[in-house]
């Protein structure tokens, strides 16, 4: 009963649970974000919501391809990181603007992707996985080397960047940051949606649900799977691009295992495959991490039971934990097409008036 | 004059490991030809159809195609080339609508070069399901929809990139008598439709292939041992031995 | 002196990593399972090794003693990956994707795991991981010049030694030829009677105690200390030689372990500051192999996408 419920929330979100199309409950989502800000929250809380944007984008940009074209890269903060480090070496050696060296960054990270995916993709095998966890380990570990020291800072990183926009719209600025990384997130969020749910995307899931079958509608596969790999590439090196001008730095734990994690986590507690899925994943996690879990060491105080030293390393184990227990419940999520798309394939603007009668007779059908 | 055939096959082999799945086997399709193969059960029928498409490569021997050597051609090479097959057991892409389903095969260069001058490829896609009876479930999810259903689909998807050389693995698999039926007669419309269309259907229901094709090829343990009409395979005194065994007369 | 080091520490290098590898490439092989926890249990083991040696026997064990401590470390560690098998990966086992998605999961838990209790219950987060002071384990012996440490020499011969009895137990026992004909066509070996369930549990055992003595001669010849983000360079470097020498094949990661041995000594002792760097060569082996010949050098059969 329980986990019943627990799984329909989970799943198609809105159409399960409240028979409310999914793209109409999205919308009304950021409907929402939008006018949180206007109920009044502290500055450090807003910081809390500009990160869980930062990292919804992120989670989207990994879920389709993930959830829809079924690669699985464990290395994602590869190109969070590389986005983030791109653009600030581009101030630091000369000096350019963020509104230049953020899409510089992001022509890049196209340039990775393919350097990273085109042999792993190519080949059967768990070789993305692999490659993709790997590399970002060995940047960091690659960080720690002298002579590179002088230009990536270390393990400080490089500090003091340009903040992402100089706008003073409102008296706090952290609210400025926080309806800009929300209107990014909403671009971004919705170019994604419309990739996952365009004829491309169809043979994304094509790919996800059977490559052999694929294969034999002449499709070839490499392709879409490296299409999809630059794609989420693209939308990860924006987030470490925004993150890096927010956070006002970029250091070597944008590379993170931790930070890939993030992404598996977000889109799992939001539903795999679904897109809008990792949004709402990224703020559970958010409003968890930074909001309901630090109450409980302040709880247990009470009975003096201090576990504050070890809290930290519980929480990401916690987190961890739930995603373990979702995948092994629940697979492969649901990538569903979404019932949005198929009602706009009904109403094909093509239909003239001797269109194929079956249509005529299946739409009344259907009413 | 020289003929050159649709597809030419010659001295096809394939070996896993120490079993000789395809031995040394040689066959010719023309253009618009109706073409049986059958054979018990390991006779090595999925295998030569794996070869043909491209799905593996084989030990020796060669495939030419509309005259083109297609031997080491990736499957989906293949099938943009004008060779589109169905798979023996179905293989739908459960998350996608019917109508998705055949989207995928319009999106491929092929399919999506052959769509016609102002039409749409749900157009198309509509179509084509119509063509195989499909339409009613356009929008369901293929893993809600019955076996029947989704055999008539592997169809739809084949034809979706207007193959040269259409290649049936087991269409009547698994189907009831007005399934089989009514797929006898799509598969005979069709080829009434596109007469350069050459058709090779992979058949264990020997009464319905019998009435559609007008050659058989008979595989046995990998060789072809017979082909000819349908008539003459069916008395065949080989044929009857491999298929009842041994010691069987044809009464 | 340069070139003798190069030669001797590569050799070491080499063996202890074919060992590493060995049990990332059986599970593959076997059961087609990419154990992203693999560096975990190296983690494991180290840690074992300390617990049990440091903390239950004392610091001033005999030597023998110690093996026995790396033995059961081994074990215990094996006991625990046919355990997170049973639990975490046995449920998904068909769907690759989930298969590495749960296994790094598990990587994640065993790291925080391991971080709680040593956070909780040790001062020390970083618990020295060595053979017994005044053994002669602790002293070095001088080969060609060069200064080994004599754990360093036990780590190879001991590797080596391990690699030979695999394959031995492999080609000799019945569990053995199980395990191959598994991994040669899983669905005629079920037909055979082959429990694949119990021999998956099994293999995964093999493998994360491999895993852990790796671990432990590794840690105990040079890091001699144990940290729980320890596991993450291992499993880079498992992927790597495994990729090398062909994902599955048991020469391969000996031949690929030596390769990767000897590359990454000749860049910490060519390079300057080569110690950091030295990442880098797993990584562009990788991506070389993938491009040149991803079947690797003694893979199976390997399909391309093309």
């Amino acid at each position: 009963m329980v986990i019943s419920y627990v799984r329909r929330a989970y799943s198609s979100f809105a159409a399960h649970v409240f028979d409310i199309p999914p793209r109409l409950m999205a919308f009304m989502f950021f409907l929402i974000l939008l006018f949180l800000p206007l109920a009044g929250i502290s500055s450090s809380k807003m910081s809390v919501l500009i990160y869980a944007n930062i990292f919804a984008i992120f989670a989207v940009s990994w879920d389709l391809l993930v959830g829809r074209t079924g690669q699985i890269s464990l290395g994602h903060a590869l190109l969070f990181g590389i986005g983030g480090y791109s653009s600030a070496l581009l101030f630091k050696y000369y000096g350019l603007p963020t509104w230049i060296t953020i899409p510089a960054a992001m022509l890049f990270s196209i340039l990775v992707s393919l350097l990273i995916g085109f042999p792993c993709l190519r080949v059967k095998g768990p070789y993305l996985a692999l490659v993709t966890m790997a590399v970002p380990l060995i940047i960091q570990l690659t960080f720690k080397w002298g002579p590179l020291y002088s230009i990536f800072g270390g393990d400080t990183g490089i500090r003091d960047l340009p903040r992402f926009f100089d706008l003073i719209l409102i008296r706090e600025q952290r609210i400025s940051v926080y309806y800009l990384t929300l209107l990014l997130l909403f671009i971004s969020s919705v170019i994604i949606y419309k990739i996952a749910n365009s004829k491309t995307g169809i043979v994304f899931i094509s790919i996800l649900d059977d490559e052999v079958a694929s294969k034999a509608c002449g499709i070839n596969i490499t392709k879409y799977k490296l299409m999809s790999f630059v794609i989420s590439g693209l939308f990860a090196s924006l987030a470490g691009c925004i993150h890096a001008h927010v956070l006002e730095g970029v250091d070597p734990s944008m590379f993170s295992l931790t930070i890939s994690f993030f992404a598996v986590i977000m889109t799992f507690l939001g539903g795999i495959g679904t897109i809008y899925g990792p949004i709402v994943g990224s703020y559970i996690y958010s409003v968890l991490d930074s909001f309901v879990l630090p109450e409980l060491p302040k709880l247990l105080e009470r009975f003096n039971v201090d576990i504050t030293s070890a809290f930290e390393s519980a929480k990401l184990l916690i987190f961890t934990l739930i995603v373990l227990i979702l995948v092994i419940k629940w697979p492969r999520g649901v990538a569903r097409f979404t019932t949005d798309k198929l009602k706009d394939l009904e109403e094909a603007r093509d239909l003239d008036e001797r269109g194929p009668r079956i249509w005529k007779t299946y739409k009344k059908k259907k009413k | 004059m020289l003929t050159i055939h649709l597809l030419e096959v010659e001295g096809l082999t394939k070996r896993f490991g120490g079993l000789t799945a395809v031995n040394d086997v040689s066959l010719q399709i023309e253009e618009g030809e109706m073409v049986g193969l059958i054979g018990p059960n390991g006779a090595g029928k999925t295998t030569l159809f794996n070869l043909l498409t491209g799905f593996i490569k084989p030990d020796s021997g060669t495939i030419k195609f509309e005259g083109e050597d297609i031997v080491g051609l990736a499957p989906h090479n293949i099938v943009n080339k004008g060779i589109a097959r169905t798979f023996q057991v179905v293989r739908p892409f459960r998350h996608l609508p019917i109508i998705a389903n055949v989207m995928v095969a319009l999106k491929s260069p092929r399919g999506a070069q052959k769509i016609e001058w102002l039409k749409t490829m749900e157009r198309k896609a509509a179509d084509l399901l119509e063509d195989v009876g499909l339409s009613e479930l356009a929008l369901e999810p293929a893993e809600n929809v019955g076996h029947g259903d989704l055999k008539r689909l592997e169809v739809a998807k084949a034809l979706a990139t207007e193959p040269d050389l259409l290649m049936l693995d087991e269409p009547f698999g698994g189907l009831n008598p007005l399934e089989t039926d009514f797929l006898t007669k799509s598969i005979t419309r069709m080829h009434l439709d596109e007469p350069s269309r050459a058709i090779l259907i992979v058949e264990h229901k020997l009464y319905a292939l019998m009435k559609i094709v007008k050659r058989v090829i008979v595989l046995h343990q990998g060789e072809k041992i017979a082909e000819g009409k349908p008539e003459e395979i069916a008395k065949n005194k080989k044929v009857i031995e491999v298929y009842m065994g041994k010691g069987t007369h044809y009464a | 002196m340069l070139i003798e080091e190069i030669i001797l520490f590569g050799a070491i290098s080499g063996g202890v990593y074919a060992l590493l590898a060995l049990g990332f490439t059986l599970i593959y092989g076997i059961s087609g399972i990419t154990n992203l926890a693999h560096g975990s249990f190296y983690m494991l083991g180290a840690y074992m090794f300390h617990i049990l040696g440091f903390r239950l026997l004392g610091s001033d064990t005999p030597v023998s003693t110690s093996f026995v401590v790396l033995i059961l470390a081994a074990l215990i560690v094996g006991i625990i990956g046919s355990v997170a098998y049973r639990l975490a990966i046995h449920p998904v086992l068909g769907d690759e994707v989930a298969v590495m998605v749960v296994t790094v999961c598990l990587a994640l838990i065993f790291q925080q795991l391991v971080l709680l209790i040593v956070g909780l219950t040790f001062r020390d987060p970083t618990p020295s991981v060595k053979w017994p002071p005044g053994s002669f384990l602790t002293t070095s012996t001088n080969i060609l010049g060069v200064n080994l440490e004599n754990s360093k020499i036990l780590a190879f011969a001991v590797s080596l030694g391990l690699f030979g009895c695999l394959l031995v137990f492999i080609s000799k026992t019945k569990i053995g030829k199980a395990m191959k004909a598994v991994s040669q066509d899983r669905e005629i070996a079920m037909l055979m009677g082959i429990n694949t369930k119990r021999l998956y549990m099994l293999t995964m055992a093999l493998s994360a105690s491999l895993a852990a003595i790796a671990g432990i001669l590794i840690t105990t010849s040079t890091t001699y200390s144990a940290l729980a983000p320890m596991w993450r360079y291992p499993l880079a470097l498992s992927f790597s030689i495994v990729i090398l020498g062909g994902l599955g094949s048991i020469k391969g990661s000996l031949i690929g372990g030596f390769i990767i041995g000897y590359a990454e000594q000749t860049v910490a002792n060519t390079v300057p500051q080569g110690g950091a760097i030295v990442g880098v060569v797993p990584l562009i082996v990788m991506v070389l192999v993938l491009l040149l010949k991803p079947k690797g050098l003694f893979g199976k059969r390997i399909e391309m996408e093309e």
